[in-house]
């Protein structure tokens, strides 16, 4: 088991008030699948995406990450395994501005402290992997929309991670790109990644082999993606 | 691990302080005017002590200097040390014959007067009344003719050494060896004439002349006192000499036991350990005001970090997504921040050592600079830059990486 949650809670204090975002989520998810988490906007997805990628730690419940005990490390301990095991993919690529793709996909490796020769070996091999072997020495600014969501890709490949998180990473994309990026995470699938992929947008769920959908803080659904998307398109309905 | 923090951020460091040349070299300035300012006094600091020692050393090096009073007045006071007995020539032979550090022997007394030749006059002279082994004791070397000997004294001669300022002034092309000159119209017969020694303080040691003591106590009376130079043989039986030379004074002077000395053994180092006291104060201040100017350069450095910061949220948010630890975080701000001041040290450095080079070549006051001043520039500046950069990197690090990944 790749993934194993059990009972997650995570509850935040705003303005003396208990948002309770997290009200006792469990899954598991195996190696080398591809699992969508789906939600409306205020559904626990982006706080569950945040415990998943060890940027935030749960309230309560257990947490494994590829056998590591996640909620009881130490803050330089989650940055090794962010490090290690997980590869980032954010909405808005995150990538430095000032810095080259080859740059900006080697960073994950310079916090490991790979030497340089290496690293740059192993991030031309990403963008390559990306179809970007050509655009190394661009910097962000220089890219389109799906490329620079590709740099991102590629930056959180090289590190070979046990898992790639991936939060809405076709929101800012135009349909065409989308798609492409969508292509890209089919192979990456077929290549035998793990995936999760959080969106809130049905049609991206109904690709995926798996869909979890949270609501109010709560699993209220897990099955086949199409399955699953296609319960979001119609009216939400309470969990069976 | 920690070698790839250091090399990391001392790269993001520097391209960091490229993309904004503008600020950085704003920031700089900040920086670079403390240091310069520091520099500068510093030099000017040891030049000033350094001049200042080099003047001592015409005192001669192996001599003390007994008399009535300290140097300086010390703690003596007035009213005491005004009735306290005169230093005599049978002191100064007690002092001849028991004292066994000692090389030479000779009485000083003071006078001031006009000297002249032919039609040209220098006004307030200073005569030296003393013997003929004051050239071993002093550190006046003979130029021309010969000095005095113990004849001129014990015949109260009408003779004269001419110090270099005065045979310059007075004998411009001819040769003064042999003529008359005349002191507040008493003729004298030049015998000699002295190297160049320098001044001390006010004190110029080229504008005196040096007569028999007898003769200048027989014209003028003055100078009842004697200040007695001694030579010491070896600088490392000073403190020995002076023991066994106050030992010798308070029997010659018949100084009670349960008395203090009535007389002063002075060492040239004690003009330099008042010259320190006078000084320092001032020195405090000055170097004060470098130092505040400083603490406001690195007020600014703290001040450009934080916004520096503040625009690299979520730069900070996706490096400790990718797995940059808090630590690996607050080293690069340090090193950022080091960066800045660092080089703002090393421009302060190079306009402050300028400045008190400028200073020394345009005024007297003469600036020496050591190696040693630069490396301290530029050290300093970038501990400067560490210590205002701690609590921004501090904050830095501090960022939630899910707030910071937000931030807009």
């Amino acid at each position: 088991m790749l993934i194993s949650l059990q009972d997650i809670t995570r509850h935040f204090v705003v303005g003396g008030e208990t948002v309770k975002a997290l009200q006792g989520v469990s899954f598991g998810v195996e190696k080398g699948e591809w699992v969508a988490i789906v939600g409306q906007s205020g559904s626990g997805k982006s706080t569950l995406m945040n415990v998943l990628g060890c940027l935030d730690t749960p309230t309560s419940g257990r947490y494994t990450l590829n056998g590591h005990d996640v909620q009881s490390l130490d803050d330089d301990a989650l940055a090794k395994i962010r490090n290690q095991e997980i590869g980032f993919i954010f909405q808005t690529f995150q990538l430095l501005p000032r810095e080259t793709a080859l740059s900006n996909v080697e960073l994950p490796l310079v916090y490991r402290g790979m030497r340089p020769k290496e690293r740059r070996e192993r991030a031309k091999r990403a963008l390559d992997q990306v179809q970007l072997s050509n655009r190394t020495h661009h910097r962000p600014n220089e890219l389109s929309g799906g490329q620079r969501q590709r740099v991102a890709i590629a930056r959180a490949l090289v590190t070979e991670p046990s898992l790639l998180l991936a939060d809405e990473p076709t929101g800012n994309l135009d349909s065409a790109t989308g798609e492409e990026i969508i292509r890209l995470f089919e192979q990456l699938h077929k290549a035998g990644h793990s995936i999760c992929l959080v969106t809130h947008e049905p049609k991206l769920a109904a690709r995926c082999p798996r869909a979890i959908r949270l609501s109010d803080g709560l699993v209220v659904a897990d099955g086949p993606g199409p399955r699953v998307a296609a319960d979001q398109l119609s009216m939400p309905r309470a969990a069976s | 691990m920690i070698k790839v923090d250091l090399f990391e951020g001392g790269k993001i460091a520097l391209r960091s302080l490229g993309t904004n040349r503008l600020r950085t070299l704003l920031t700089t300035g900040g920086i670079a005017i403390g240091v310069a300012t520091l520099l500068a006094i510093v030099g000017i600091i040891q030049g000033l002590n350094a001049s200042f020692e080099k003047q001592l050393a015409t005192m001669g090096t192996n001599s003390v200097y007994i008399a009535k009073r300290k140097f300086g007045g010390g703690s003596d006071s007035w009213q005491e040390a005004r009735q306290r007995k005169d230093v005599t020539a049978d002191q100064m032979n007690a002092v001849k014959s028991e004292c066994t550090y000692c090389t030479a022997v000779a009485p000083n007394i003071w006078y001031q007067a006009d000297v002249s030749f032919l039609s040209s006059t220098i006004n307030a002279v200073q005569l030296i009344g003393t013997t003929e082994e004051y050239i071993d004791v002093s550190s006046y070397h003979l130029a021309k003719g010969r000095f005095l000997d113990f004849s001129d004294d014990a015949d109260q001669k009408s003779v004269v050494v001419l110090a270099a300022d005065i045979a310059e002034s007075l004998f411009p092309s001819s040769d003064p060896i042999g003529a008359t000159v005349r002191i507040d119209d008493h003729p004298f017969r030049v015998i000699g004439t002295l190297e160049r020694r320098g001044k001390l303080l006010d004190a110029n040691w080229d504008k005196a002349v040096v007569l028999p003591l007898r003769t200048l106590r027989g014209y003028w009376g003055a100078g009842k006192s004697l200040t007695l130079i001694v030579g010491i043989d070896k600088a490392e039986n000073m403190d020995r000499a002076v023991d066994q030379l106050t030992g010798i004074m308070r029997r010659a002077r018949k100084t009670p036991v349960d008395r203090d000395d009535d007389f002063a053994i002075n060492r040239p180092e004690q003009l330099l350990d008042l010259y320190k006291k006078l000084t320092g104060a001032l020195y405090g201040v000055i170097t004060g005001i470098g130092l505040i100017t400083l603490i406001v350069g690195g007020i600014g450095i703290m001040n450009i970090m934080l916004v520096s910061v503040r625009e690299r949220t979520r730069e900070i948010g996706v490096r400790r997504a990718l797995g940059a630890r808090r630590r690996t975080i607050i080293l690069q701000f340090l090193m950022e921040a080091m960066a800045v001041s660092g080089v703002g040290g090393a421009i302060g450095t190079a306009v402050g050592l300028s400045a008190a080079k400028i200073i020394s070549l345009v005024t007297p006051l003469a600036a020496d600079v050591q190696v040693v001043t630069i490396f301290f520039g530029v050290g300093f500046a970038s501990m400067v830059g560490l210590l205002f950069g701690i609590w921004p990197a501090a904050r830095a690090a501090s960022l939630d990486p899910v707030e910071a990944l937000r931030y807009e």
